[in-house]
């Protein structure tokens, strides 16, 4: 009985966790982001810059930010495999797309892949946060060109987006990407409608 | 090291299992951690070529397995303590004796094996249900990517349902156990770049 009623208040008072899709073409820094992540906000220290290796599947990272259980999706990036990113749309309470932005030669490569993700309806009302990578790179383009390239804020829908720059290896930016991503999908309906999402499974 | 297995001698490699389990647990107070992978997926697969392709780094001529093979691989200073089970349908309900303690699972897929990709995705998902191996990293292995007619690694990603999983980390490769490495044209290397990614992935871990 005990046991029954503890787990019945362990549950009311379980905190929601939330997930985050990392996205973005291959070499955008999207590993080293995600183990960055987990060597600020984990006991366990995440890779080295140097030790990250394409991703060909999915890496994950666990850990509690603001008072906020997260979970986060590192997707591969090369062209074969974006077709995966959208398996995890549906759950996911907002979208980083991460873009390199010391190569502006993939700038517009980068505009498609994203357009296309903003396209899919599983997106529908979840935060974007663009990550200006590489932020430390001579000749970086600043989030205010990304944002321009991208077309960002000119979106038609409702969602929250914002375009912050960060330099994964070293940190950083890192923190602030992190609370504006809480603080928005807080604000947003994506966590009652996965909530809904979910209970019609 | 290979055994064979029979149901009558189930509670004797269970003993040999814990016997197993108490010695690598010795081994770990000196500091020298072995990691624990199971290699899995349906016979003539190519389970055993690969073992042997990591373990001695040459194509060896294998047999069906019945029971299973065991080597320690050491790749870049880590050590792997690789179980090679056998794929037959008879002999896969005894799989599960090995997954306590599984810190990873190799799934092997034949990669022109269409027909039976069904079938390797029913024991696929049978896997992922498996209370024991709740935090194993999943390493897939297209393999056999030098015959004609292989599907792609997105097409057995997306033939197996890799892209259910939403709570470990998982990667996927294409390989090919048979091809030299002068001769694999990148092919062959995907076996290591898997064993990279799982180092990877088994040093960041969360314990």
């Amino acid at each position: 009985m005990f046991s029954l009623l503890s787990g019945c208040f362990e549950f009311m008072l379980r905190k929601e966790e939330l997930h985050i899709l990392i996205v973005g073409l291959d070499k955008a820094g999207k590993t080293t982001l995600l183990e960055r992540l987990k060597t600020l906000y984990t006991d366990v220290p995440g890779l080295e810059a140097d030790k990250v290796l394409p991703t060909v599947g999915l890496n994950l990272a666990h850990f509690e930010a603001l008072g906020t259980p997260l979970l986060c999706w590192d997707v591969g990036g090369a062209s074969g495999l974006r077709g995966i990113w959208s398996k995890y749309y549906g759950e996911c309470h907002a979208l980083v797309f991460v873009v390199d932005a010391a190569d502006r030669q993939r700038l517009e490569e980068a505009k498609l892949a994203l357009d296309r993700a903003l396209g899919d309806r599983d997106l529908y009302g979840a935060p974007l946060l663009v990550l200006a990578n590489k932020h430390d790179c001579e000749g970086a383009a600043s989030p205010a060109e990304v944002a321009e390239v991208f077309g960002v804020g000119k979106l038609p829908d409702a969602r929250a987006c914002s375009v912050q720059a960060v330099t994964a290896r070293t940190g950083e930016g890192v923190k602030p990407a992190v609370q504006w991503l809480v603080e928005h999908i807080k604000k947003s309906q994506r966590p009652e409608l996965i909530r809904r999402r979910m209970l019609a499974q | 090291m290979s055994a064979g297995l029979t149901p009558s001698l189930q509670s004797g490699h269970g003993c040999c299992l814990l016997q197993g389990l108490w010695f690598s647990r010795l081994l770990s107070l000196f500091g020298d951690k072995e990691a624990r992978i199971l290699v899995l997926g349906l016979d003539n697969a190519g389970k055993t070529t690969i073992l042997y392709r990591l373990h001695v780094g040459e194509v060896v001529q294998t047999i069906p397995t019945i029971g299973f093979n065991v080597e320690t691989v050491t790749y870049k200073n880590i050590k792997f303590q690789v179980w090679d089970l056998g794929g037959q349908t008879s002999i896969r309900p005894y799989w599960r004796c090995y997954y306590p303690n599984t810190q990873a699972i190799i799934y092997v897929v034949d990669s022109c094996d269409v027909d039976r990709l069904p079938t390797s995705r029913e024991e696929f998902a049978a896997i992922l249900e498996e209370e024991e191996l709740r935090d194993a990293a999943i390493l897939v292995y297209a393999n056999k990517q030098d015959l004609p007619g292989a599907l792609s690694d997105a097409q057995v990603a997306e033939g197996l349902g890799l892209t259910s999983i939403k709570s470990r980390d998982w990667s996927i490769f294409k390989t090919s156990g048979t091809w030299l490495k002068k001769e694999t044209r990148g092919m062959g290397e995907g076996l290591f770049e898997g064993l990279d990614w799982l180092s990877n992935t088994l040093k960041t871990k969360r314990r």
